[in-house]
């Protein structure tokens, strides 16, 4: 399996610039291509120092202290430079404001900057562009200035700003925190496509119900360790996680209680409405 | 209430207007970025440099206003021209005819200040000429997109981080505005005066600059890993999304420009 990953992570141990504890402690990761891997955790367990480290920002733009390697596609972060690396791995986060470049007056401009960086030829770019706001659905924002948006609208466009420049990993943080649930529902369904097609996946995240859904496999992270790792269903319903202040799907805690009174029969608890729904059924 | 309205309107417009480029379909919008600079740095400097006393006036009427409507924007130059361009240089031009003491024949006396007729005609052609100033640049910036004079900038040499820094301040002071709105909104309601007297009014500006200004802290930190994640210090050539034509009249239009400004300043220093 790590001959095949392509993203690897091995005993990495990072402390921030002027801080005493380590955010990320002993982390061993490998990603396979084309996996769609979540991370859940709650706040301050590492979830964003994890998605900047295989992003590369850890330590090329935080510095700070790191040992162990992070590899990504076979080259070793700390030997690569920032501006190749993100070539390799895109990176997503939570506020979608910040990630508007300011410089750019429409949102086809915008998705544009990142390709006029890389140097795109024009023909390309504008193909490019074109083809990943179909993907999510914003098509019909092309000609608005990016500051009119709304906060789902303006995530949407800085998951496709990096969407477009194609990258064989793709790191989200809390991409769909400003989403409704239809919104957050139709991202997750763009970000599971992109997976198939063979775009690697780590997804920080709260909703663990989209995670059971979509996601492959899940990590849990707690204190910068990673405690729990393995499938969705297993991890995110597991007693465990929930003693350490993990967030936990209604539907697990529903039948977590009914399981209590004798009326869940089932072994495993569910995390979504569909497992909810079947187990109470039998 | 009323200041709240006014806020939304502010708002509003300042979104509404984030540069003062007002689309429109005419030749001068087409015209090469660098050639309309060049246009204006000659009328500028040929207005400057030409010793013949009516250059200024001249080169206004017979070449700017008919540009403005060349350009299909008079209504927005004479809206500039009459709030803004105007104003300035009759307030230059009253502090010139007062304050130069030159010339013998005076025509007007108000207690030690004469006007003279040498004076009204220096403080004539001086204000003519920042009114050619101004309205010249007010020219350029209502038919020039910003991220299209960049572009063009950038692709003649100018480093990509300048043209950065200049494009993402227009866009981004209106939006610090807001947010400063918003943090007034938010610690009014929390009982902070903002309608009393003058200190306590200054006072109250303090819980209004921490978080301003450590929250854009935090946001350059964040923008700074936004555009890096996109390429920001790769080492490619950058491309540009919009083709901006550099045809062989704008080249022969600017050698031209050049050609006048020489001329205009070597009769110059001759006459000297």
């Amino acid at each position: 399996m790590e001959d095949m990953a392509i993203v690897n992570l091995k005993n990495v141990t990072y402390r921030y610039p002027l801080t005493d504890s380590p955010a990320l402690q002993n982390i061993n990761l490998q990603v396979i291509e084309g996996e769609f891997v979540s991370v859940v955790g709650p706040n301050g367990a590492g979830k964003s120092t994890l998605c900047y480290t295989i992003a590369g920002f850890v330590p090329h733009f935080f510095k700070g202290e790191i040992s162990g390697t992070v590899e990504v596609a076979g080259v070793e972060s700390s030997k690569s430079s920032l501006h190749e690396w993100v070539l390799n791995v895109g990176l997503a986060f939570q506020n979608p404001f910040n990630q508007i470049s300011g410089a750019k007056y429409t949102v086809f401009e915008e998705l544009a900057f990142g390709l006029e960086n890389i140097g795109v030829p024009r023909e390309e770019m504008k193909i490019r562009v074109e083809e990943a706001m179909k993907l999510t659905g914003i098509s019909d924002l092309a000609d608005r200035s990016p500051y009119s948006l709304s906060g789902g609208q303006q995530q949407r466009v800085a998951l496709t700003s990096i969407l477009v420049m194609q990258p064989k990993v793709l790191v989200l943080d809390e991409p769909t925190s400003q989403m409704d649930p239809i919104g957050t529902r139709e991202i997750f369904g763009v970000i599971r496509t992109m997976a198939e097609k063979g775009m690697t996946v780590i997804l920080a995240e709260h909703k663990v119900e989209w995670i059971a859904e979509f996601a492959d496999r899940v990590i849990a992270l707690h204190d910068g360790k990673i405690l729990l790792e393995g499938i969705p269903q297993e991890v995110l319903t597991s007693d465990f996680l929930l003693d350490k202040g993990f967030g936990i799907s209604r539907y697990t805690s529903t039948a977590r209680e009914a399981k209590k009174q004798g009326l869940w029969k089932k072994d495993k608890l569910p995390v979504t409405l569909d497992e909810a729904v079947e187990g109470f059924a039998k | 209430m009323k200041t709240g309205l006014f806020f939304v309107v502010y708002n509003q417009l300042m979104h509404e207007r984030l540069s003062f480029y007002t689309k429109r379909d005419s030749v001068l919008h087409r015209i090469n970025p660098l050639t309309k600079l060049t246009l204006v740095l000659g009328l500028i400097l040929i207005s400057f440099f030409s010793p013949w006393y009516w250059t200024p006036h001249l080169l206004l009427l017979f070449a700017i206003i008919p540009l403005s409507f060349f350009g299909r924007i008079q209504r927005n130059f004479f809206g500039a021209f009459i709030r803004l361009i105007l104003p300035a240089a009759g307030f230059l031009f009253l502090m010139q005819a007062f304050f130069q003491p030159i010339g013998e024949n005076t025509i007007f006396q108000l207690w030690f200040l004469d006007i003279t007729e040498e004076s009204l005609l220096f403080a004539f052609r001086n204000a003519m000429r920042v009114v050619v100033m101004i309205s010249s640049f007010t020219l350029f910036l209502l038919t020039t997109h910003p991220s299209e004079l960049m572009s063009d900038l950038t692709r003649r040499g100018l480093p990509g981080q300048f043209a950065y820094v200049i494009l993402s301040t227009l866009q981004i002071l209106p939006q610090m505005q807001a947010k400063a709105q918003t943090i007034i909104a938010a610690q009014r309601a929390r009982g902070l005066d903002t309608e009393s007297s003058f200190l306590r009014r200054a006072g109250s500006l303090f819980p209004l600059v921490g978080p301003l200004v450590f929250g854009s802290l935090v946001e350059v930190e964040e923008r700074a890993i936004a555009i890096e994640a996109r390429g920001f210090t790769s080492t490619h050539t950058k491309t540009s999304l919009h083709d901006i034509p550099d045809t062989n009249s704008d080249k022969a239009i600017r050698w031209m420009l050049v050609g006048l400004i020489i001329i205009a300043l070597a009769w110059k220093i001759w006459l000297l």
